[in-house]
């Protein structure tokens, strides 16, 4: 009996710990999220939580000082980025290097279509006058001089901003960043 | 303490162990299952692997980057020191070192080697190997090397493919030896 009473103490804090260890990285995943505009980083600390959520969430990845990573995945009202709508990103000069934008599914990966538009870069992407431009996010190209095709990227696609060897200067906020509007949306409030 | 007191505090104690040990033990084994990978279970250390480039239908590793043409090398320094060379490429390319808690110690980019790189790995505390250029220690015996180089088209990537087979990460043992 009191055998019994060592290993269920001992279980019941194995499961406690391994719940509350979980439950420390969801809440420090969250808690690590920046906002900045419409997009998303993450601003995670060198502590030992911050590790680990990195090693779960981006191992491998490219380290800070030659790259910032910025996610969007709900349009200008909050509402979550559908394959049905149609979206615009626009911006200007971003102070880096060189960016790219990719478009993923909601599971992560490239949107299973064979457009071969899931990602622009600054090298690809035509500027007007003043060094703006813009680029269509929608399921098929139409008229549009640039885009990303969402086909088959379902609802709860997102866009993944990275800006390669990012100027001294440059500040991870609203402004600094593109935007994405909705051009039409067939669920759209009226 | 009274009879349930000693299990509670038992089940604390546990708890307390348990969460630490996760939370410890989660970059080590993620970073121990990525050197596996890369290494096909241990059968090719020190040497490159390259990607394929990322499509719609290579489901590897959410969110990949397909503007890069990306090489892998799995380090092994069991044998002594490892040298890790690349040839210039014309755009932006980066060397990343990742020790076997998946945190990068050392980095270089085309800025800083216009010309390629060449350096020697070695364990850290080790003595350097003579006349060895860029000499960087890492803090474990075994590890990662990225080589990621930017390749935004079919062309550039088979560019950057091509190029890749003058890339080196051997052993300085295995490169003496006949």
């Amino acid at each position: 009996m009191r055998v019994l009473a060592w290993l269920g103490a001992i279980l019941c804090g194995a499961a406690l710990g391994a719940a509350s260890a979980w439950a420390a990285l969801e809440f420090g995943r969250h808690e690590s999220l920046e906002r900045a505009g419409q997009w998303t980083w993450s601003n995670a600390g060198a502590d030992p939580y911050a590790r680990a959520i990195a090693a779960s969430d981006a191992l491998l990845a490219p380290p800070a000082r030659d790259v910032r990573v910025f996610s969007l995945d709900r349009d200008e009202n909050g509402q979550p980025l559908q394959e049905a709508c149609i979206y615009e990103l626009a911006g200007g000069s971003l102070k880096g290097r060189w960016w790219s934008a990719t478009l993923y599914a909601r599971d992560g990966f490239l949107a299973a279509n064979s457009d071969h538009a899931f990602a622009l870069d600054s090298t690809r992407v035509a500027v007007d006058g003043r060094g703006h431009w813009a680029i269509r996010i929608a399921p098929v190209r139409g008229e549009a001089r640039q885009w990303l095709s969402s086909r088959a990227a379902r609802r709860g696609f997102s866009l993944t901003l990275r800006l390669y060897t990012p100027n001294d200067e440059f500040r991870a906020e609203a402004d600094a960043l593109p935007t994405l509007r909705t051009l039409s949306c067939p669920d759209a409030p009226a | 303490m009274s009879g349930l007191g000693k299990y509670i505090l038992t089940a604390l104690l546990v708890a307390v162990a348990t969460h630490l040990a996760i939370v410890h033990a989660i970059p080590r084994l993620s970073m121990q299952a990525a050197i596996e990978r890369v290494s096909d279970n241990g059968a090719h250390y020190n040497a490159w692997t390259q990607s394929e480039r990322v499509t719609p239908e290579l489901r590897a590793d959410v969110r990949p980057s397909p503007e890069f043409a990306e090489s892998a090398c799995a380090y092994d320094l069991a044998a002594g020191a490892v040298i890790v060379a690349a040839p210039p490429w014309e755009q932006y390319w980066s060397l990343s070192f990742y020790d076997a808690k998946g945190e990068a110690f050392f980095v270089l980019d085309d800025r800083e080697a216009r010309y390629g790189a060449e350096i020697t790995l070695v364990r850290a505390g080790r003595r350097h190997p003579e006349g060895a250029s860029q000499v960087v220690e890492s803090p474990s015996r075994r590890g990662v090397v990225l080589l990621r180089r930017l390749a935004p088209t079919a062309a550039h990537f088979a560019e950057a493919q091509a190029l890749g087979m003058e890339d080196v990460c051997a052993s300085v043992a295995a490169l003496r030896s006949p």
